[in-house]
């Protein structure tokens, strides 16, 4: 057993914090607070981490990454939800399954430019029907030989308005159960056919729907074999599924920060005893937050199967989400509802926004429900029905 | 014992129920969020000609002479259908308290213009400490000829850029228990010396921040005795906690219902999701919300209409539903996946009211404090 890092993490993890410390300015954080998606702050912050070969710590440095352990992939992602830095970035996610299972032209096409903040995945999974029973997934792709053609919808699809690829899961047979004839294709965005609409969550969100109208994709944009996109898609959604907690730590320290400084609120946590109680207890699950991710990436590391590990990491750190933003809210009480453009806006109001925003996160990324069934079903063994 | 409501309640609640379905769909209140004023001015004619805003009045201010628990029913109709406007705000922070400590003189001056909607109040309490205690009341009225000089700021004043009439808690007294020395004065909206400013809120339910620069008020318009408005103001936040958890109990049905459907339609794989044990177990606990936040309410309500000391039973009613709402909304949202997070789903809308009428006039810690004193546990 070892807590510490190793020396190259130690030194990924502090040059990465130089770096982040130095480079993100308000008009990154402001576009990340925004929710609405990779802006060009962001875009600019990530390229110059992909020069330095920040982005991908954990990929082979003929890809542009540092060799390094999924546990430095972990500190990545960590780091830049502490600084606020851009978020999602799905190439970063299914990079190891690109890795795992793609071509050789595909390999060479697409991790470098990911690597070094070049270009952005969008994930294409979910559709009106098919949420937590992705299986059901009905985007239909027909083999024409030497290109595909694609039809359908896709729904809840966040990237997609800034990606310059889609990693389409896509029905390629269905003949067969449904879990056996699916495929993942790489689809330019920019294909004609596509159709990129917009949807808000009720925190501001921007997330879209994708039609695909006999849009044409090269049979070379096919992800490994056709009608094994089930396991590939398992396997990124292992590790997409592992939720990493800097900017609940950010958050919680600019909360605690504020209690400490601001005028109007030095009597708060006087007249409000059971504060210090709550936050304790925050700050603690905060921490197993964090152990329990890099635990989840540690079982890449070693080799073995992943099981349910990165299951709870979600669920956990789903969960302590919700209720830290809904301790702040009412911590900051009548003053937690003033929502970012109030004059009288603690923190900027962003508090009010956390809080709603927090609810999606026990949905998305496979719900609390999934994530339980699975450490039941895989943890447990407990019987299927 | 008996738990349910009489015909005559039963008709009041399906009639506004039909009306709030016609009259107050759920696209109106989205337009009316982003609306200066707020709320239609036809659909507030048309509650006053119902009789809603006098309803608990006795008949000769222009009232209907029933009960506060009629009047929870109606509020329960206004939760469920998200009423937009200053209805809770006229009757409840301004109506009630007038009919409970106002002179005849006052009584007759306002109760029948609130009645026939033609007069429209609220309650300037919370200040900068945002707090529901005696202490936090620090703005102050100066005696001045006739009357009272007003100044300082009051914050997270509902409704006051509507509003006609502003009932102000200040502080004309220093000596003593910060208890003493309160007095409420029914506060003219349109006074030279008033500045009001919309706050943007996370329920955009239109609270202000309201400052008083050398604001001269009659001493005529003193509701109660000055000195004593303490107590005034202790019994209008104990109706005004009671009311708000009937409006919370209307929107926690609406949101059952919502989601055991949404329980029923949605399919994956292969079954309808209310098959589930998880999703079964997650209604089970909405269910729970709902019922227990019935029954203490309708307790609340019950004493508060039958003139029964109730502070115990109003501090255990807003504590207990000010969490439960949350958490039926939290789990209505879970229930609904991916649909019940947009901003267009009717979701969203009580998951954001659930957390204002969770903060409204003291949270539910704040309300455990009042029953915890009477355990007797503290060192004095």
């Amino acid at each position: 057993m070892d807590f510490e890092l190793t020396p190259e993490e130690k030194e990924y993890q502090q040059e990465l914090r130089e770096f982040l410390e130095k480079e993100v300015n308000p008009g990154v954080v402001a576009e990340t607070e925004s929710l609405k998606g990779l802006g060009p702050h962001g875009k600019e912050l990530i390229r110059k981490m992909g020069e330095r070969q920040l982005l991908a710590p954990s990929w082979p440095e003929i890809y542009g990454g540092r060799s390094l352990s999924h546990i430095a992939e972990g500190i990545m992602f960590e780091e830049m939800g502490y600084f606020q830095g851009p978020w999602p970035l799905d190439g970063l996610v299914i990079g190891h399954t690109l890795m795992r299972f793609g071509s050789e032209a595909q390999k060479d096409k697409y991790l470098t430019g990911i690597a070094r903040g070049e270009i952005e995945f969008g994930l294409g999974y979910t559709e009106p029907e098919a949420g937590s029973d992705l299986a059901s997934v009905q985007i239909r792709a027909v083999n024409k030989g030497d290109e595909y053609i694609i039809n359908g919808q896709k729904t809840f699809n966040t990237e997609t308005h800034y990606a310059d690829y889609h990693w389409l899961l896509s029905r390629t047979d269905p003949e067969v159960p449904k879990h056996k004839g699916l495929s993942i294709f790489i689809v330019d965005v920019k294909s004609p056919g596509i159709t990129v609409s917009p949807l808000y969550t009720s925190s501001g969100l921007r997330t879209n729907e994708v039609f695909y109208e006999d849009v044409h994709v090269p049979k070379d944009n096919l992800l490994g074999e056709e009608n094994h996109g089930w396991e590939y898609a398992g396997s990124a959604i292992g590790f997409e599924r592992i939720l990493w907690i800097g900017d609940l730590k950010h958050r919680f320290d600019q909360l605690v920060d504020f209690l400490r400084d601001d005028d109007r609120y030095q009597n708060i946590v006087n007249e409000k005893p059971w504060i210090l109680d709550e936050l304790a207890e925050i700050k603690t699950q905060i921490h197993i937050a964090a152990l329990l991710s890099y635990k989840a990436a540690a079982v890449y590391d070693e080799g073995t199967q992943l099981v349910y590990e990165s299951s709870l990491s979600k669920l956990y750190a789903s969960e302590l989400r919700q209720h830290m933003f809904n301790i702040f809210m009412q911590i900051l009480g009548h003053y937690g509802e003033l929502t970012t453009d109030s004059k009288w806006s603690p923190l900027n109001g962003w508090v009010s926004q956390e809080y709603v925003d927090s609810c999606r996160w026990t949905i998305i990324g496979g719900s609390s429900e999934i994530q339980r069934y699975i450490m039941a079903l895989r943890g447990l063994r407990l019987p299927r029905k | 014992m008996n738990f349910g409501l009489s015909e005559e309640q039963e008709m009041l609640r399906s009639a506004a129920r039909d009306f709030l379905t016609d009259k107050c769909p759920k696209k109106l209140v989205r337009e009316m969020e982003q609306d200066e004023q707020g709320y239609p001015a036809k659909l507030w004619q048309q509650m006053a000609d119902l009789g809603w805003m006098g309803l608990a009045f006795p008949e000769k201010y222009g009232g209907s002479d029933m009960s506060f628990l009629d009047l929870a029913v109606l509020l329960e109709e206004t939760g469920r259908a998200c009423l937009p406007g200053p209805f809770f705000s006229t009757v409840l922070l301004g109506g009630l308290p007038i009919l409970d400590a106002g002179t005849e003189e006052q009584k007759r001056e306002y109760l029948p213009r609130i009645a026939s909607g033609k007069a429209i109040f609220t309650l300037a309490l919370t200040e900068a400490s945002a707090g529901y205690d005696a202490a936090s009341i620090q703005l102050s009225a100066t005696p001045d000829n006739n009357g009272f000089t007003l100044n300082g700021t009051k914050l997270f004043v509902s409704d006051a850029h509507v509003a006609d009439y502003l009932l102000c808690a200040a502080r004309t007294g220093d000596r003593g228990k910060p208890e003493d020395g309160i007095t409420v004065f029914i506060v003219d909206a349109s006074l030279p010396g008033i500045s009001i400013t919309p706050l943007k809120t996370i329920a955009r339910d239109k609270k202000c921040e309201v400052s008083f620069n050398r604001v001269r008020v009659p001493g005529a318009n003193i509701l109660g005795k000055l000195d004593e408005g303490w107590s005034v103001i202790q019994k209008a936040l104990e109706m005004a906690s009671v009311a708000k958890c009937c409006e919370m109990v209307g929107g926690m049905q609406a949101v059952l219902e919502m989601t055991v459907e949404h329980a029923k339609q949605r399919v994956q794989f292969g079954v309808a999701i209310g098959t589930f044990q998880a999703i079964q177990h997650h209604c089970a606990n909405i269910l729970t919300a709902v019922d227990s936040s019935k029954v203490i309410t309708h307790e609340a309500a019950w004493k508060i209409s039958r003139g029964l000391p109730c502070t115990e039973t109003a501090a255990m009613a807003k504590s207990w539903v000010s969490e439960a709402y949350r958490q039926a909304v939290k789990l209505g949202t879970q229930v609904h996946g991916g649909v019940g997070i947009m901003e267009d789903h009717d979701m969203s809308l009580y998951f954001r009211r659930a957390k204002a009428a969770e903060l409204a006039f003291g949270d539910a810690r704040f309300h455990r404090k009042t029953i915890s004193r009477g355990l007797n546990l503290q060192a004095v």
